[in-house]
């Protein structure tokens, strides 16, 4: 059976002591940071990203997925314990884990949360296992054409599923191409946008863009906010949820995971849209909705569950057709790059130990998670009382250093400053930056592929329409975009965003 | 007066300097070496740098510190080789093509004859043109045969407008008479992609070859004055019927303008029994360069000799950057 070789192979890579190291690494360091508030595992991942440079692509895939699971445990952790929400998916947990921390039930409440995330992360480890071979077969027949639309679809969904202002997204996206276009074009030799800068002519750097907009920027709003302290003060007492809690929870953790599992493969998806659904979808089934929000451990189980549902199935189309669904992805795509790894459906037969050794790590590491951080949560709960403006200082000089590590470069630094206050005045506008990531990532993409298709073609624009594949896309594109511009359809969607 | 004066000074200025400068060669080296890679690291250059450098510290008895300085074609690390002093501590490892094409492509803030000096020869790559079977092609008659046919119907991927590889092109379109439309891409890699499913039937890269052994693409022939040792079959372009076509793709050590000679030979007589020995070959042959014993005179002759006939194919297939 081809999947059970696949996965002996792939835990032959990652329990090998070393890769067993940068797993434990990640998932910890992850959480570290993680916990911290405001810093979510996009900035973690782009501040730790320089730093997987010196280790071996698979540890540094593998070290970067655990980083993206543990920031997002962490991020659950104070969510519950300090109403501080590490990042956008546990807005919901943070509203019946909180509740439930001040009845002195934290440790039920983080022990579901573990359990509902591992159980998920099992599942959707699964599914990336069956799903992934047949996907990558098919886009190894991708043409240029093909990728060129399929890129416009990933682009319009991740306008349409973005929780804020379709118009801003729009703008972000279009700023991203922007940014991405900098530098030498591909099919001419010449360079654009670069001010004669020399130091522009390979283009802004991913790590200097990620850091700044998710690194630096997101330090200068927490500098800028009040700390926020609303520690519990009781003692968590009692780490294991009671048998009733189980019951309660096994339910929406099954939902949840299904739900997290489908939503998470969309682009643009994610575990954000995973765990608003799964909690509204909780609420409904629910026979006591008004109980919501008040300590209801339904109200973690789900989208934790769902939460990393989609986290983990959002590696799908990264892994098999080398596009990010959203920002974590570009991250890994990033760490792809710095070891001169291209993306797309040819890794999984070139490097199938790469492939495989980074599916495993992933369960490997969620059981780590769940195994190591129970007891450590006692240790979280005292990081939180570490200064905000003292750990800003070393996170600023890790960022500057991690940098400069890459190409020697002052002008680097300067840019990666440039992008840490864009990145503030982003926040403060209420523009999202993840879609910024995906334009600048997707954008020059999409220019060469339809240049290369055109080239190909000999000139004749039909080739989008006459390929099955590329005609699917850019239907499915006009329809998403339709839709979301119909008025009554934009009304649902914003309710179903505010809730 | 004043004018005899100035010269009688600068004079003994030189005669001071040039003192200076013999002395510093004789202590050479007494700290590390800065070897400047104009790539990113974990490319082919640098896997070539690194092995050479890691012998060249054991022979010195100093550090041969590798610094990667990409961008730009490489460009970017041949600037900073320049504005280096001609100490013997800045050293750069480079590609043939950042000297002997990239300036006559476009305005370099270095000439390539006179700002650099040739040190030591480090290798040449032995890869060829490649083709997808479903192109039906064989051989390279067969190839020119189709392509006279069939004039632009055949495609070939390159790793960039201006690469050697896509000069490699050129190269064969002007010598052989026939028309292939060329593709560019972002890097090798990329150019793979699409050449592997065939999207793009023909492809010149070292990263092509494991996919010739797995008989996935089919070598037609190789850039070089020998054979690849790993496919004795193939011939050289020049077997198959095409001279004075290959576009030669060597590494080597370069200083800037006003390197003591002195210390120019004494790192290429170390590199000269590098390149004699074995096993040191063998290391180097797993990244894809076949070494040679070269003088520095003779490198510079080999550079001579390519910026001459890559101008002529630029100026022929009409390449431009700009």
């Amino acid at each position: 059976m081809d999947v059970f070789s696949n996965l002996a192979l792939g835990f032959s890579v990652a329990v090998s002591p070393i890769n067993l190291f940068w797993c434990f690494m990640g998932a910890f360091i992850g959480t570290a940071i993680g916990v911290l508030p405001g810093v979510g595992p996009v900035a973690t991942m782009a501040l730790l990203l320089p730093v997987t440079y010196f280790l071996t692509p698979e540890g540094a895939l593998i070290m970067l997925a655990g980083i993206y699971y543990g920031a997002q445990y962490g991020g659950s952790t104070t969510a519950i314990l300090v109403n501080v929400p590490g990042e956008a998916s546990s807005v919901v947990t943070a509203l019946d884990g909180y509740a439930m921390a001040r009845q002195g039930r934290a440790g039920p409440a983080l022990a579901i949360a573990a359990i509902g995330s591992f159980i998920a992360g099992c599942f959707a480890t699964v599914l990336i296992v069956i799903a992934a071979p047949p996907l990558t077969r098919m886009a190894q027949q991708f043409a240029p054409a093909d990728y060129f639309s399929l890129m416009l679809l990933g682009l319009t969904l991740a306008v349409v599923m973005a929780s804020g202002s379709i118009v801003k997204a729009i703008g972000m996206i279009f700023l991203g191409m922007l940014l991405g276009l900098v530098g030498t074009d591909v099919n001419t030799g010449n360079t654009r946008f670069t001010f004669g800068i020399s130091d522009l002519f390979d283009g802004v750097g991913f790590v200097i863009v990620a850091m700044g907009l998710f690194g630096i920027g997101e330090i200068i709003k927490n500098l800028g906010d009040p700390e926020r302290r609303d520690l519990v003060s009781s003692k968590i007492e009692g780490l294991m949820p009671t048998r009733e809690d189980l019951r309660r929870s096994a339910m929406p953790i099954a939902r949840g995971t299904i739900l997290g599992s489908f939503l998470g493969i969309l682009p643009g998806g994610g575990g954000v849209l995973g765990s608003f659904s799964s909690y509204s979808l909780e609420k409904k089934l629910s026979k006591t909705p008004e109980n919501f929000g008040k300590g209801m451990i339904e109200g973690v189980a789900g989208p934790e569950a769902a939460n990393n549902a989609a986290a983990q199935t959002s590696f799908i189309p990264m892994l098999t057709l080398g596009i990010p669904s959203n920002a974590v992805m570009a991250m890994m795509i990033g760490g792809m790059m710095i070891h001169g790894i291209v993306p797309g459906p040819q890794i999984m037969e070139q490097k199938p130990g790469l492939f495989w050794g980074m599916i495993a790590s992933m369960w490997i590491g969620n059981l780590m998670l769940l195994v190591l951080n129970l007891p450590l949560i006692g240790m979280w709960v005292k990081m939180l009382l570490v200064p905000y403006r003292l750990l800003a200082i070393a996170i600023f000089f890790f960022c500057a250093v991690g940098v400069y590590s890459l190409n020697n470069l002052n002008t680097e630094l300067y840019f990666m400053a440039f992008f840490g206050l864009l990145g503030y005045a982003f926040i403060r506008l209420g523009c999202e930056p993840a879609p910024l990531l995906l334009g600048y990532l997707l954008g020059p993409l999409m220019e060469v592929y339809m240049r290369r298709a055109m080239l190909l073609s000999r000139g004749d624009p039909m080739v989008f329409l006459e390929r099955p594949l590329s005609l699917t896309f850019l239907i499915i594109a006009a329809v998403a975009l339709i839709l979301v511009i119909l008025p009554n359809i934009r009304k649902a969607r914003q309710e179903a965003f505010q809730e | 007066m004043l004018r005899r004066t100035f010269l009688t000074v600068a004079a003994g200025l030189a005669a001071g300097l040039g003192l200076t400068v013999a002395a510093v060669a004789q202590s050479w080296p007494d700290r590390p070496v800065k070897v400047i890679v104009p790539y990113a690291a974990g490319g082919a250059t640098d896997a070539i740098a690194r092995p050479w450098s890691e012998e060249l510290s054991k022979a010195f008895g100093q550090q041969f510190v590798i610094e990667n300085r990409g961008g730009a074609s490489g460009m970017i690390g041949m600037e900073a080789l320049v504005k280096s002093p001609p100490d013997g501590y800045s050293l750069v490892m480079s590609p043939n093509a950042v000297l002997s094409i990239l300036p006559s492509l476009k305005k370099t803030p270095y000439d390539p004859l006179t700002d650099v000096v040739p040190i030591g020869y480090t290798g040449e790559v032995l890869n060829g043109f490649v083709i997808h079977p479903k192109a039906g092609i064989k051989s390279m008659n067969e190839l020119v045969d189709y392509a006279k046919k069939n004039p632009g119907k055949l495609t070939y991927a390159s790793s960039g407008n201006g690469t050697a590889n896509h000069l490699r092109l050129e190269a064969l379109k002007i010598r052989a008479g026939i028309d292939i439309l060329h593709v560019p891409y972002r890097g090798g890699a990329d150019a793979l992609n699409d050449v592997l499913p065939g999207n793009v039937l023909m492809q010149n890269e070292p990263i092509t070859l494991p996919h010739v052994k797995a008989g996935k693409l089919i070598l037609l022939s190789i850039n070089g004055k020998v054979r690849n040792p790993d496919f004795p079959d193939v011939p050289t372009m020049t077997e198959a019927g095409i001279p004075d076509a290959d576009v030669p793709i060597w590494f080597g050590f370069f200083g800037p303008k006003g390197l003591p000679d002195e210390i120019v030979q004494k790192i290429n007589g170390k590199m000269m029994e590098l390149a004699k020995d074995e096993g040191f070959k063998k290391r180097l042959w797993t990244v894809n360069s076949i070494v040679e014993p070269k003088t520095a005179a003779e490198m510079r002759k080999l550079l001579e000799d390519d910026i001459k006939a890559n101008l002529e194919v630029i100026k022929k297939g009409n390449i431009k950057l700009e």
